[in-house]
């Protein structure tokens, strides 16, 4: 039996409303490539960045080469070999890739020695068989060439333990060969890799194990040799639906909006049709081009090829004002970026995207704006003791009400909601839910996009599946289940159901 | 209304947090107030009719500029440029009106056209650049410097007519100042377009969360351009003041002023990052710094020295609103 290199013992770390992870132990031994799985919100990143030192688990014990530590700091775990490759990358653009791979070392000498880093720096691109030039400023490099220049910059650190978060995203497939070819040169070295990927080809091509999340709770490791991909996502489901959602009405057979071979913004050949009265659920990984779908569909992404129909006629949206014209509504993922005006009252709020329509000539009626103001928030019962307050001040739940009534204020009757309760509580989230039903009902058309795969079952009439930018199924109500959802999202194609 | 209704919700002791929150809104009033009662206690000439007059008259066209500026920065931008632009349109309509002998309100429109233009140029190359404004116009400035000295040939234009002097130099019911009446207009004009019309909301929008904005279908190419534009004309309007008050026309009048507008700006609140900003506010900065300016010659305080204080008030304004917010934010974090 070999000495784990990486111990944890019961972690449990909760944030408000949600258990990121409990009571959760696993060993990580050294030379060994060790895959974690599991799906949106399982907890990978909690566990990494409790690894990493980057939070603070509530109680447990994390050990490390012998040594224990209730919790970690940067400082700690870097101290101990553990280097952590995030999605996003960690580079200082204005600097070059070879001072980018040798920030923080110094050589004994007081000037900066140019020959040694470049030299160590196109030592490590021999190795990966890449050519980059270790002078070239990172700003100017791609960003499988800046991927790759993390991943050196871990590598030289002689790091114990690496942690790669999903490190092929941005890879072609002969970047994928080489990188892998370093990763078990690292681990015949003796190195613990820890491999995070949505891609189950990648786990089995090379991870001696995997280890299973779900609900931030560690659920098996398997060895890679003994298992199979119909096993892992068995053990990636497997959630029970708790929360109640509202009855529903059957949707309507008029046909709101419709996609035909829709390319753009990393999206292509999408094509679907949604119904007046239906709620469309949008399903896939971080990074299958949901999002992306929905900016592309309000105009504020560019559509590269394909037609876009609304009730049957084929519209040109060149911009946001464009859809709002058209009668489709955004509620962006990123409320407080993307969706409101902190710093304004909810009356401002509400009425900003309709303030066009609240204005005679130039002159904005203040009594109309107020109106409106009043129905919406009553009928989506913001809580606030007055529309002066300032949209800063209200909970997470609010803020939604709000952006959702300044979205409905356009007269929108097709909306898209991305992310609905996303960091939103148990109760408001029931409101939220009771809101769209209730707006299906009134006939309005809602592709609703998420990552929560209780919301989107108990949620969706029909479910669309998208992997890597491409469709991926669409799935009727009575054939979805969380195990054929999750086959589409990690990119088996299901030809069988992808025309209506 | 809107601070009551805050902090009753936020605290149960209502009164003194209403009184506290009523303070901080109007802090700048108040250190006005506190300037004029020190001058007045220092200086018998001070707190005279002529004095006070003298200080509208000496800021009326910085009020006016300050106006325009103003506008950009609640959309989040900045306009170096309105130092020179308000030279362009001074010797532009002096050039029209002494040079090319056209009649003097055709000259007006031209150098307030040019203004227009100018403000249009600013918007269409920080839209189509997509560069901070701050850098656009830094650039800009430089073109209409060179502007400005080919139109006026380097040299001064002297004794422009008296039917243009009079804007800024003549009385209406011999005791109220022209150029403070137009000053009075341009501040009702500009604050009526910002809180009472759809355009006006849209330019906070912009400057609050330009994202946000742009995904509530606000056209933003068409806002910026037109709140440039309208930058230039006010900066025009300050233009024909001051060099109407001057009486004469040269190129290197004018630039400063985008400095003086600044200052009085932040003074008054108006945010760098954009999305809020009150014409009060605006106003009253403006007069901060004329009352300072003009209770310290009273006092017999040289020149270079009123630039050191006229700094220091700038730090300690914009380090007292700092230091509010971060007590605010604690506060409420403590509350939370």
């Amino acid at each position: 039996m070999v000495v784990p290199i990486l111990s944890l013992r019961n972690i449990t770390k909760t944030y408000p409303g949600v258990v990121a992870l409990q009571d959760f132990s696993l060993d990580f031994v050294p030379g060994s490539v060790h895959a974690l799985l599991g799906e949106n919100g399982a907890g990978k990143s909690t566990l990494i960045k409790t690894i990493a030192g980057a939070v603070q688990p509530d109680s447990g014990e994390i050990h490390i080469q012998g040594q224990q530590y209730r919790h970690i700091s940067p400082a700690i775990a870097r101290a101990h070999g553990i280097e952590v490759i995030y999605q996003e990358f960690n580079l200082v653009p204005t600097l070059s890739a070879a001072e980018n791979i040798c920030l923080g070392e110094t050589r004994g000498k007081k000037l900066v020695d140019f020959q040694w880093m470049n030299q160590k720096a196109r030592e490590l691109f021999a190795q990966f068989e890449v050519d980059i030039n270790p002078e070239t400023l990172v700003r100017d490099l791609s960003s499988s060439q800046q991927q790759i220049v993390e991943i050196a910059k871990a590598v030289s650190k002689q790091a114990k333990v690496v942690i790669m978060d999903e490190p092929t995203a941005p890879l072609s497939t002969h970047e994928v060969e080489s990188l892998f070819k370093i990763i078990r040169k690292a681990r015949d070295a003796g190195t613990c890799i820890i491999y995070i990927s949505h891609r189950l080809d990648e786990i089995f091509t090379i991870a001696d194990q995997v280890s299973i999340l779900r609900d931030g709770k560690f659920i098996r490791t398997v060895s890679s040799k003994d298992t199979n991909r119909n096993e892992l996502i068995s053990l990636m489901v497997g959630r029970e639906l708790r929360e109640n959602y509202p009855a529903r009405q059957p949707a309507s057979s008029i046909t709101a909006l419709e996609l035909k071979d829709v390319s753009g913004n990393g999206d292509s050949n999408i094509s679907f049709s949604l119904k007046k009265g239906e709620i469309l659920g949008l399903a896939g990984l971080v990074g299958a081009g949901r999002t992306e779908l929905a900016k592309l569909i309000f105009g504020a992404e560019d559509c590269e090829s394909g037609q876009i129909l609304i009730n049957g006629e084929a519209v040109n949206i060149r911009s946001p004002r464009d859809a709002i014209r058209y009668g489709i509504g955004l509620i962006p993922e990123n409320r407080k970026e993307e969706g409101c005006f902190l710093e304004q009252s909810i009356r401002w709020n509400i009425s900003i995207a309709a303030i066009r329509q609240l204005s005679r000539m130039f002159l904005i009626d203040s009594k109309a704006e107020n109106k409106l103001a009043t129905d919406y928030s009553t009928r989506l019962q913001v809580k606030t003791p007055s529309l002066q307050q300032r949209v800063k001040n209200l909970s997470g739940g609010n803020q939604q009400k709000v952006v959702l009534a300044k979205t409905l204020a356009t007269n929108s009757n097709i909306l898209i909601f991305d992310e609905p309760t996303r960091g939103i509580d148990v109760g408001a989230r029931q409101e939220i839910y009771k809101l769209m039903v209730e707006l299906a009902a009134q006939g309005n058309a809602i592709l609703m996009i998420t990552s929560d795969m209780e919301e989107l079952l108990g949620m969706s009439d029909r479910i669309l599946v998208l992997s890597e930018g491409r469709m991926t199924g669409l799935l009727e109500r009575n054939q979805c289940t969380q195990q054929r959802i999750l086959e589409l999202a990690s990119g088996n194609i299901d030809k069988g159901n992808l025309h209506e | 209304m809107n601070s009551t209704v805050q902090s009753t919700v936020q605290s149960g002791g209502a009164g003194v947090q209403a009184s506290l929150e009523l303070i901080k809104k109007y802090a700048i009033i108040f250190v006005l107030l506190g300037l004029i009662g020190f001058f007045s206690l220092l200086s018998p000439y001070f707190f005279t009719q002529q004095n006070l007059t003298n200080i509208f008259v000496q800021n009326s066209y910085v009020i006016i500029a300050a106006v325009g500026l103003s506008f950009v920065m609640i959309s989040g931008g900045m306009d170096l440029s309105i130092g020179y632009q308000m030279s362009v349109v001074g010797v532009t309509t002096a050039v029209c009106m002494k040079w090319l002998d056209m009649p003097i309100p055709l000259s007006l429109a031209l150098g307030i056209g040019s203004g227009v233009l100018m403000g249009a140029m600013n918007g269409v190359a920080s839209v189509t650049l997509k560069v901070h404004s701050l850098i656009v116009t830094l650039g800009t400035m430089t073109v209409f410097q060179g502007l400005s000295y080919i139109i006026s040939n380097q040299s001064a234009i002297v004794n422009l007519p008296p039917e243009f002097k009079y804007i800024g130099q003549g009385y209406v019911f011999g005791t109220i100042p022209v150029s403070v009446i137009l000053m009075f207009i341009t501040v009702g004009a500009a604050s009526f377009l910002l809180n009472k019309t759809y355009l006006g909301r849209n330019i906070f929008a912009i400057g609050g969360n330009e994202e946000a904005a742009r995904l509530s279908g606000i056209n933003i190419t068409v806002t910026k351009v037109f709140v440039y534009a309208l930058c230039g004309f006010f900066t025009s309007i300050a233009a024909i003041v001051l060099f109407a008050r001057s009486g004469s026309a040269a190129s290197s009048t004018g630039p400063g002023t985008e400095f003086a507008c600044m200052t009085a700006a932040v003074l008054g609140g108006i945010s760098f990052k954009g999305g809020e900003g009150k014409m009060w506010g605006l106003v009253t900065g403006v007069l901060i710094l004329g009352v300072l300016g003009n209770g310290m010659q009273l006092i017999g305080l040289n020149t270079y020295a009123q630039y050191i204080v006229k700094g220091f008030v700038l730090l300690a304004a914009v380090g007292f609103d700092t230091y509010q917010k971060s007590m605010l934010g604690r506060k409420s974090k403590a509350r939370a």
